[in-house]
């Protein structure tokens, strides 16, 4: 009864503090400006936390998300661009592939009531599978995905803080890309905030640019948000559009070339135009309305007034709808480093220096896992004691028996994040055991190779873990010298020059 | 107050005394011949060879039809099912907690509803888990799971990689998006026979799914002329052809242990 109480009383005081804290230091983690509409997104069936905000940041800078770990969310969509791909007309995925169209600027997502330019996507929660899976974009499953975060070193822990386990699911990694997304809010260009009355006075040509804006455009770039969200065939010449957009998703002629309106915010930043980004300018966006609009049975109405296509718009006219547009760039949000990629922040970097940080905590190895890998461990020993003996023959024969070792390994016995890893370090294993085994005259060449073959060795063994007895990894501070050893304190001077500086060593410990 | 709660707890346990299981038990042909992925050789109406590499189909909103009509509707969460022909144990599916008494048929949706097809991410576990056991049953770029997939191979495809793959889905769409509606309805009848469900023991219906009626039917598919049917209207056609592609196959021998009873949210 008295644990009771006292638990009771710590709850309270905890909610007290939590209260207080957020009122006292922290802004919200989501408001509607004020000359906004409601949100569309349904933010009670995924309550925004400082923690889900931030994993899901950490999930959006990744470039685990894709299949060779190269590209990230960000890739495509960076801030400084307006959260599109800075000067690519087509957006570039994983084995420089393009994709058909251009990257989507992502801001103001919660008002959005269907995703991506053909809108086939009608949650943002369920957005991200969509380029995780396009064998042009991010081409992995997001199964994958998620076996890697839940064998990586951070990503249990930043699951657990926002979502109380440690458990990695698909619902989970979803809403906490959204809640990121979902604070990606555009919403202070100067536009904004004379909108707002908030000290800000726009000049004679952007007000008679708006004026115009609000005549010949906005009946599809409608609202504060700049757009109706509808799909529409805006007159782009044929010739060049086999993307049937809308018409992909729905399979009726009635939708063909149809594209979603997009919002006109943040212009300056988001070029080229268009959703395949044929436009480089604004200049020649509104020149095709004025006068490039072809005709289709599918062209939005609003574009045929009586058999008269596009808008009628004079040089002058454009010229201020731009001087207006410019209006809406919003320099807040593109500098607001709390979308920005923190340096350091992901775990999965490409090509880092340190050795150290690229060795990871595979789980659940099998013991046959184990077992190979502890035969691996002494055939490594094996060339390295010929190599000591400077016996370069046996050092090429040691290297292939000790290749064979690893050809056993049973892959249907690794996880999936087991495997990526596996594969990459045996990769390198037989670039540097190849080169051990056809340099075979040449000693120092075996060196030389040796080094970075015990480099991959050492990650191997201090992610896998299988070995019974601590293991010793020995590296010199000046150079690519290193192995590693079941000794501790060994002395291998057969194996440094004189580049070396000083021999540090590391040990490997026994997986409990 | 501690009366009371005994007495709930005696109502159910009697509750649950007036319940039993029951299993389907799917078997896949083509015609009258049982599936076996690979290595078997079919023909089909217009006169085509193939074999099969790959078949899975989703059953959801399961009911079962009661003597006087009426129906036993199972709870929503614990009604969908991916039957998997390289799973075996995917084959059969237990349904619990089913109200004593004689049921005369059993129908359920091909597919996925049109409510669960648009649900929020919360609603999709088990083998609806588009990062899980789903995930190779659901279209990301327009959003809604695959009802039916059948792959295989044809020498009669003139290509170079001689493969067919129809894969059918398609919920009717959301909001203004509109799309075809490929749901179907599975209407079993178990004709003379009566299922009698009794609080012990798991009964098993035998269903019959004879995937040849995907491609044989109103219309007659040639792989050579449609290798590859997937979001566009000739899906409907196919839709139409298999929508009676189940039939009852007889009770089984009850299941002699009781299953694993404890079902998670969407099994399978």
């Amino acid at each position: 009864m008295e644990n009771k109480v006292k638990l009771l009383f710590a709850s309270a005081l905890i909610f007290i503090i939590s209260v207080s804290f957020r009122q006292a230091d922290e802004p919200a983690l989501f408001t509607i400006p004020s000359n906004f509409p409601k949100p569309t997104y349904d933010f009670s069936k995924n309550p925004l936390t400082k923690e889900g905000i931030e994993l899901g940041k950490t999930l959006f800078y990744d470039a685990a998300l894709s299949k060779d770990n190269s590209i990230s969310c960000g890739s495509c969509h960076q801030q400084s661009a307006g959260f599109t791909q800075h000067g690519h007309a087509l957006s570039h995925g994983v084995g420089d592939h393009f994709t058909k169209r251009n990257s989507m600027p992502l801001a103001n997502l919660a008002w959005g009531n269907s995703f991506g330019w053909d809108g086939g996507v009608h949650d943002l929660d369920l957005f991200a599978v969509s380029p995780i899976t396009n064998p042009v974009e991010m081409d992995e499953s997001l199964a994958n995905v998620l076996e890697k975060l839940r064998y990586s070193s951070n990503y249990p822990q930043l699951f657990e803080k926002a979502f109380g386990t440690d458990e990695i699911n698909t619902e989970r990694f979803l809403k906490a890309l959204s809640q990121f997304m979902l604070t990606m809010v555009s919403a202070n260009s100067r536009y904004d905030k004379y909108m707002r009355y908030e000290g800000v006075e726009l000049s004679t040509a952007e007000i008679q640019g708006m004026e115009i804006f609000k005549e010949k455009c906005s009946s599809c770039h409608s609202g504060q948000l700049f757009t109706d969200f509808k799909l529409r065939n805006n007159g782009l010449k044929l010739a060049r559009n086999d993307d049937t957009g809308r018409f992909e998703v729905t399979q009726t002629d009635e939708d063909k070339f149809k594209f979603k309106v997009p919002s006109l915010r943040n212009l300056t930043s988001t070029a080229p135009y268009m959703h395949d980004g044929r436009f480089t300018t604004l200049e020649e966006v509104l020149d095709h309305y004025a006068s490039g609009v072809e005709n289709s049975p599918t062209l939005d109405p609003i574009l045929n007034q009586e058999g008269t296509l596009g808008i009628a718009l004079t040089t002058d006219e454009k010229q201020k709808i731009i001087t207006f547009l410019k209006t809406l760039d919003d320099d807040v949000f593109l500098n607001d480093n709390r979308f920005s990629e923190s340096i350091g922040f992901s775990e999965s970097k490409p090509a880092k220096k340190d050795i150290f940080a690229e060795v990871v905590d595979l789980k659940a190895v099998s013991p046959q896992t184990k077992a190979t890998l502890q035969q691996s461990l002494a055939a490594y020993l094996k060339i390295k004691n010929a190599l000591v003996k400077k016996n370069t023959d046996l050092v090429a024969k040691e290297t292939e028996s000790f290749l064979a070792v690893l050809q056993k390994i049973d892959k249907t016995k690794l996880t999936p994040s087991q495997k990526d890893f596996f594969d990459k370090i045996n990769e390198k294993l037989a670039f540097d055991g190849d080169h051990i085994i056809e340099g075979k005259p040449f000693y120092n060449h075996q060196v030389d190779h040796f080094g970075d073959f015990s480099k991959s060795f050492y990650l191997m063994m201090a992610s896998f873990k299988p070995n019974k007895t601590t293991l010793y990894y020995y590296y010199c501070l000046n150079s690519a010298q290193n192995w590693v050893s079941d000794k501790a304190n060994e002395s291998n001077s057969a194996l440094l020059n004189n580049k070396c500086g000083s021999v540090q060593m590391k040990t490997i410990l026994p997986k409990m | 107050m501690k009366k009371l709660l005994f007495l709930l707890l005696i109502c159910s346990v009697s509750l649950v005394n007036a319940q039993g299981s029951v299993s389907l038990q799917f078997e896949n042909f083509v015609g009258n011949e049982p599936v076996a992925l690979k290595d078997k050789n079919y023909t089909n109406a217009t006169g085509e060879q193939f074999s099969i590499t790959l078949l899975q189909y989703y059953v959801s909103n399961l009911r079962l039809v009661r003597k006087d009509g009426s129906e036993y509707i199972l709870p929503q969460d614990e009604s969908y099912f991916l039957i998997r022909e390289n799973k075996p144990e995917t084959k059969t599916i237990t349904l619990n907690n089913i109200p004593k008494g004689i049921y005369t048929g059993v129908k359920f949706v091909i597919g996925i509803d049109s409510v669960r097809s648009a649900s929020d991410v919360s609603q999709r576990k088990g083998c609806l888990d588009v990062g899980g056991d789903g995930k190779d049953m659901y279209w990301a770029w327009n959003s809604g799971y695959i009802f039916v997939k059948i792959e295989g191979t044809s020498p009669q495809i003139d290509r170079k990689d001689p493969v067919f793959m129809y894969h059918i889905g398609l919920f009717g769409g959301i909001g203004d998006k509109k799309t075809l509606n490929n749901i179907r309805i599975a209407d079993i009848n178990f004709g003379e026979k009566a299922l009698k469900i009794k609080s012990k023991g798991n009964a098993v219906i035998g269903i019959k799914t004879d995937v040849s009626k995907i491609m044989n039917g109103e219309t007659n598919v040639s792989m050579a002329k449609n290798p590859v049917v997937m979001g566009g209207p000739y899906s409907a056609k196919i839709t139409e052809n298999y929508k009676t592609m189940f039939s009852f196959a007889g009770f089984k021998k009850e299941l002699t242990a009781q299953p694993n009873t404890k079902v998670a949210l969407g099994m399978n």
